[in-house]
C-alpha cells in the first residue's frame, strides 16, 4: 500500500493574527506555525493502515519554506519519505490550482491512497481532497472516520453523516480520503524517529515542474478583516412552559448544542 | 536451672546438616538477589559514609521512621526489632550449646535472661499486635492477606514461647526437646525469610545506607543528537534498565504501604498504587527474568497519574525511591511515542514558543525591569507567572517586587527566559527538556544571584540542571530571601490580621529543596495566629499539580481535591503558599469545597501576606 499524506502548515490556534496595513495578507512574525490538526489525524491512519498492511508512508506539504518543519515532524513520526512544493508564485494561489500543482507533482507517484484532514485550520476550504481526487481519478470519501482495508483493491471508509449517523462505504483504489480530527490518538515523535529524520529523503517540486495553468488564481483577495461582533439578544416570553419550549427548539436548531 | 547439657555426636551431625541446610538456602536465595542487584546500572554510592551510618543508625536502631510515621504499629515493630538484637546473642549461643561449646557461662547467661526475658515478652506483644492488625482489623494498605506473614508470626512466637520455656527448671528429656524446637524454627526462619517481605530485615538497613540524599533521584537521561544509530540503540536500551539502588529497593520493600498511604494520586482515588506499580510489580520480573531490565513493566498509566511529589519516598521505612513516574514516561515519550495528546501540545508550545502556553508575548514582562548586569538579582519568573496562568497570581508577583523595592534590592528579569523545562522533564520528553536547559543556562551564564517565585523553576535551575552540567549561578526561592530581609531587618512588618492562618509546604520546596523554615519565618513575623496543617514540613501533601498534572485534562480520582479538602477541614481563613501552581490549585479548588454559609479561605503567596503588612 502506497499512502501519501498531506499535511499543511498553519498558524497555531493560539496564535494572535493579526493583519497587515494593506489588509490583504496577516503579519506573519508572532505566528507560531503548526501542522494542521486534522492533518495529525490523517497521519496517524495512514501509519497505523502501514503498520497493519506494509507499505510506504510518504508525506507532502505545500508552502513556504518554513514548511519542511511538518515534513520533518511526520518523517520523524515514521513517514518514510517527503514531497515539498515550494515556489513564491505558489503564493496566494486558490484551492483549485493548488490542487492542480499537487496533483502533478503526484501524478507520477501512483499512490493507493491519498489521505488528508477534513479541512485545513487557516482557509478551511475543505476541498482539496476532492479536486485531487477528480483529477487524479481516484474514488473519494470525505468525513473519514475510520478505515478499513478490504483488499487490494477495496477500502472502506466510515464515514460521518449529518445528526450523529455513521455510513461505511466501499472505494476502489485509488482513493483519496479526507480525515476527520479524533479519529485516532495521534503519536508522538520517538527519540529514534527524530535521530533518523536526517536520513530520509525529501523530493522538491517548484513552478517548473507543474503545469503552467495551475499558476493563475481563480480567486482574487479584496480585504481581509476580523469579523465585526454583534451581539444579538432574544428575549423569550411566555408561561414557563412555553419559554422552556422554547429554549429547548433554540438549542436544537440555532445554537445546535442538543440534538 | 544452671547445669550444661550433652549431645551425642548424631545429634551434632543433625544440627550440622540443618545449620548448612538452612543457611545454604539462605545466602542462595540472598545472593541470587544480590547477583540481579549487580546487574543494575551506576554503583551502590559509598560517599558521605559519617552521614550514612547515622542516618542507619537513627532509622534502623531507633526505628525513628517506623514509628513516627504510625505510632502504635511502629512502636510495636520496634519491640521486635529490638528483641531480635538481644536475642542475636542468645541464638548464636543456643547453636554454641548444641555443640558443647557454650560462649555464655552458666552465669553470664542467667544474668543476660534478665534482659531477654522482659524482651522476649515485649516481641511476643509485638508480634501478636502486628498479627492482629494484619489479619483481624486488615488495613487496606496492607494488601492481599499473606501466609508467609502469619506462619513468620507463628514461627516469632513459638521462638519465644520455648525460650522461655528453657529457661523454666525442666526435666533433661523435656529441655532437650524444647531446644530441638528451637532450633528447628531458628533453621525454617532462616528458610522463610529470604523467600519473604522479610528479607527487609536483613536488606533493610543496607537499603537505608545505600539510600540517595537528594530527591528526586532519577537518573538523567543524557541525549547526543549526533550519536551512531548503534549508541543511540544502547542508549534507549539503557532506559528499561534499573539501577543497583532501584533493584534494591524492591527487594527490600517489607509491603506495609505507607507509601499509599502519603500518596495523593492514589488517596484521591487514581489507579496509581506505588506499593505495587513501582515496587512490587517489578519484583517478580527481576527474579524470573533473573535481569534489571524491567522499568517497561510498569503500568503506564498509574504512572501517568504520579504527581512526582516523592511523598511515598520520603516516608518509606526502608529506604526506597518508591516513585518511578519518570523511568516509564520517558519511555513511553522517548521510546513509544505513546503521549496524551494534551501532553503532546504542551511539549509542542514548548518548543515552538519556550513556554508552557504557546504565547507569543506577556504583558506582565513588559511592566517588569529588564536584568543588566549592575542589578543583583535575576528575577525569574517561570511560565505561571509570565503567562498568567492564574491571573490573580500577577497580584503576588507585584507584592514580591514591591517588598524588593521596600528593601532596596535591584533586580530585573531575563527577557529570553524560557520555562525551566520541568513539565517537559517531570513528563520523560527529555530532548525538549535539553533544549529549554540549554538555551536557559546560556541566558544565566553571567549571573551570580538568581531568586524565583516557583519552586519548580528553583529545582530545575539549581538542582536538576547540575545534573548535566555545571552552573555559575546560585538560585534561591523568594521565601528565603523575604525571610531574610525580615530577619536582617531590612523591611519591617507589623503583625497583620488574616485570622487564623496555615501554610501549605509545595512538596518541591519541602520535600526537594529542603525549604521547611523560611517560608514560616516570613509568615509568623506577620501572623500571630498561625498553626500547622495536619501533613506538613517534609510530610506535606501535595496540591496535585506537581509532575505535569497541571496540564492533564482528564484524571481517573481526584488527586487534585485530596489537600483541598483538608484545608478546608482546617477552618483556616487564610492559606498561605509558597509556589504558584500550588497558589492556582487552592485558589480554583477551595470554594467548591467550602460548605455553605462557611466564610471563604483567602489563599495568598508569602509575598503577599508580607506585603500586606510591610510597615
Ligand atoms: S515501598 Fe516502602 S513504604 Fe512502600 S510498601 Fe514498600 S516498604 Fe512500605
Ligand atoms: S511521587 Fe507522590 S504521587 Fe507519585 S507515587 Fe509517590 S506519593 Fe504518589
Ligand atoms: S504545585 Fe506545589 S504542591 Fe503541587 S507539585 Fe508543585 S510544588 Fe508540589
Amino acid at each position: 500500500m502506497k499512502i501519501c499524506v498531506l499535511i499543511k502548515q498553519v498558524p497555531d490556534k493560539d496564535s494572535s493574527l493579526n493583519i497587515s496595513d494593506d489588509h490583504l495578507t496577516l503579519v506573519e512574525n508572532n505566528i507560531t506555525w503548526v501542522s494542521n490538526e486534522s492533518d495529525n489525524y490523517a497521519l496517524e491512519e495512514a501509519l497505523l493502515l502501514k503498520e497493519k498492511h506494509g507499505g510506504e508512508v510518504i508525506a507532502c506539504t505545500l508552502g513556504k519554506d518554513s514548511a519542511r518543519q511538518v515534513l520533518k515532524d511526520a518523517l520523524a513520526k515514521g513517514a518514510d519519505r517527503g514531497i515539498f512544493i515550494s515556489d513564491s508564485s505558489f503564493d496566494n494561489l486558490d484551492v483549485l490550482s493548488l490542487g492542480k500543482i499537487i496533483a502533478s507533482s503526484l501524478e507520477k507517484e501512483n499512490f493507493d491512497i491519498i489521505m488528508s484532514g477534513l479541512q485545513s485550520d487557516d482557509q478551511g476550504n475543505s476541498q482539496l481532497g476532492l479536486i485531487l481526487a477528480e483529477l487524479l481519478n481516484m474514488s473519494h470519501a470525505t468525513l473519514g472516520m475510520g478505515t478499513e482495508v478490504v483488499d487490494d483493491s477495496t477500502i472502506k471508509v466510515k464515514k460521518e453523516l449529518e445528526g450523529g449517523w455513521f455510513q461505511w462505504t466501499k472505494l476502489s483504489l485509488p482513493a483519496s480520503i479526507s480525515i476527520q480530527s479524533g479519529i485516532n490518538s495521534p503519536r508522538y515523535a520517538t527519540l529514534k524517529g527524530i535521530m533518523m529524520v536526517k536520513k530520509k529523503t525529501v523530493d522538491e517540486v517548484t513552478s517548473g515542474d507543474v503545469a503552467a495553468d495551475a499558476l493563475e488564481s481563480n480567486v482574487t483577495i479584496n480585504k481581509i478583516y476580523v469579523p465585526d461582533k454583534t451581539k444579538e439578544t432574544q428575549f423569550i416570553e411566555g408561561s414557563p412552559d412555553e419559554i422552556s419550549e422554547k429554549l429547548v427548539e433554540l438549542f436544537r436548531n440555532d445554537i445546535k448544542v442538543l440534538n | 536451672m544452671l547445669i550444661e547439657h550433652s549431645f551425642t555426636i548424631i545429634e551434632k551431625i543433625v544440627l550440622i546438616s540443618g545449620i548448612c541446610i538452612s543457611l545454604g538456602s539462605f545466602c542462595f536465595e540472598v545472593w541470587k538477589r544480590l547477583r540481579i542487584v549487580l546487574k543494575g546500572t551506576g554503583s551502590l554510592p559509598l560517599d558521605r559514609i559519617g552521614e550514612r551510618l547515622w542516618r542507619v543508625f537513627r532509622e534502623v536502631f531507633l526505628q525513628e521512621k517506623v514509628i513516627r510515621g504510625r505510632l502504635l504499629p511502629g512502636l510495636m515493630h520496634g519491640f521486635v526489632f529490638w528483641g531480635f538484637l538481644v536475642f542475636g546473642l542468645v541464638t548464636l549461643d543456643h547453636f554454641a550449646i548444641g555443640f558443647e561449646f557454650p560462649l555464655m557461662s552458666l552465669e553470664t547467661r542467667h544474668l543476660y535472661s534478665y534482659v531477654v526475658i522482659p524482651f522476649s515478652i515485649l516481641v511476643s506483644i509485638g508480634i501478636l499486635y502486628l498479627a492482629y492488625r494484619r489479619f483481624i482489623t486488615k488495613p487496606k494498605i496492607l494488601g492481599k492477606l499473606s501466609p508467609t506473614s502469619g506462619l513468620v508470626a507463628l514461627f516469632i512466637l513459638l521462638l519465644m514461647a520455648t525460650y522461655l520455656l528453657g529457661e523454666l527448671e525442666l526435666q533433661p528429656l523435656v529441655w532437650k526437646i524444647n531446644w530441638w524446637l528451637h532450633t528447628l524454627l531458628i533453621l525454617a526462619f532462616l528458610i522463610l525469610v529470604p523467600r519473604s517481605k522479610h528479607l527487609h530485615l536483613v536488606l533493610g538497613p543496607f537499603n537505608i545506607f545505600f539510600k540517595p540524599f537528594h530527591q528526586p533521584h532519577h537518573t538523567p537521561v543524557k541525549i547526543d543528537m549526533e550519536a551512531s544509530e548503534e549508541e543511540l540503540d544502547e542508549m534507549l536500551s539503557n532506559l528499561t534498565k534499573m539501577t543497583q539502588n532501584q533493584a534494591l529497593d524492591i527487594f527490600s520493600c517489607v509491603e506495609c504501604g505507607r507509601c499509599m498511604d502519603v500518596c495523593p494520586a492514589y488517596r484521591g482515588g487514581g489507579i496509581l498504587n506505588p506499593k505495587d506499580h513501582f515496587i512490587l510489580d517489578l519484583r517478580q520480573p527481576l527474579l524470573e527474568t533473573r535481569d534489571v531490565d524491567v522499568l517497561s513493566q510498569i503500568n503506564v498509566e498509574a504512572g501517568w497519574e504520579c504527581t512526582t511529589c516523592q511523598a511515598c519516598s520520603e516516608v518509606c521505612p526502608v529506604g526506597n525511591q518508591v516513585e518511578k513516574s519518570d523511568e516509564i514516561r520517558r519511555l513511553q515519550v522517548l521510546v513509544e511515542g505513546n503521549v496524551p495528546q494534551e501532553y503532546q501540545k504542551l511539549f509542542t508550545n514548548l518548543q515552538n514558543t519556550g513556554n508552557s502556553e504557546g504565547a507569543t508575548s506577556s504583558s506582565l514582562v513588559d511592566r517588569l525591569p529588564k536584568f543588566t548586569p549592575d542589578m543583583e538579582y535575576v528575577f525569574w519568573l517561570g511560565c505561571f507567572a509570565r503567562y498568567e496562568l492564574d491571573p490573580n497570581f500577577t497580584k503576588s508577583v507585584e507584592n514580591f517586587t514591591k517588598i524588593l523595592d521596600t528593601a532596596g534590592v535591584t533586580y530585573g528579569i531575563l527577557e529570553n527566559e524560557h520555562c525551566s523545562g520541568d513539565p517537559a522533564n517531570r513528563l520523560g520528553d527529555k530532548l525538549t527538556y535539553a533544549m529549554l536547559r540549554e538555551h536557559n543556562m546560556e541566558q544565566l551564564e553571567n549571573s551570580n544571584k538568581v531568586v524565583s517565585m516557583c519552586p519548580h523553576c528553583v529545582l530545575n535551575l539549581g538542582k536538576e540542571y547540575t545534573k548535566y552540567g555545571d552552573i555559575s549561578y546560585k538560585v534561591e526561592h523568594h521565601s528565603q530571601l523575604i525571610g531574610r530581609l525580615i530577619e536582617e531587618g531590612k523591611i519591617g512588618v507589623n503583625i497583620g490580621d488574616n485570622g487564623k492562618v496555615t501554610y501549605h509546604d509545595p512538596c518541591n520546596l519541602s520535600r526537594m529543596l529542603n525549604i521547611v523554615d523560611a517560608p514560616r519565618t516570613a509568615i509568623q513575623s506577620v501572623t500571630d495566629n498561625y498553626f500547622e496543617l495536619p501533613e506538613s514540613g517534609k510530610n506535606t501533601l501535595c496540591c496535585g499539580a506537581g509532575g505535569g498534572l497541571w496540564w492533564k485534562k482528564e484524571t481517573v480520582g481526584k488527586t487534585h481535591l485530596v489537600r483541598a479538602e483538608q484545608v478546608v477541614e482546617s477552618e483556616a481563613d487564610t492559606l498561605v503558599t509558597g509556589c504558584n501552581f500550588c497558589y492556582g490549585m487552592m485558589n480554583q479548588g477551595l470554594d467548591p469545597l467550602i460548605p455553605e454559609g462557611r466564610p471563604k479561605i483567602h489563599v495568598k503567596d508569602i509575598s503577599d501576606i508580607v506585603a500586606d503588612n510591610l510597615q
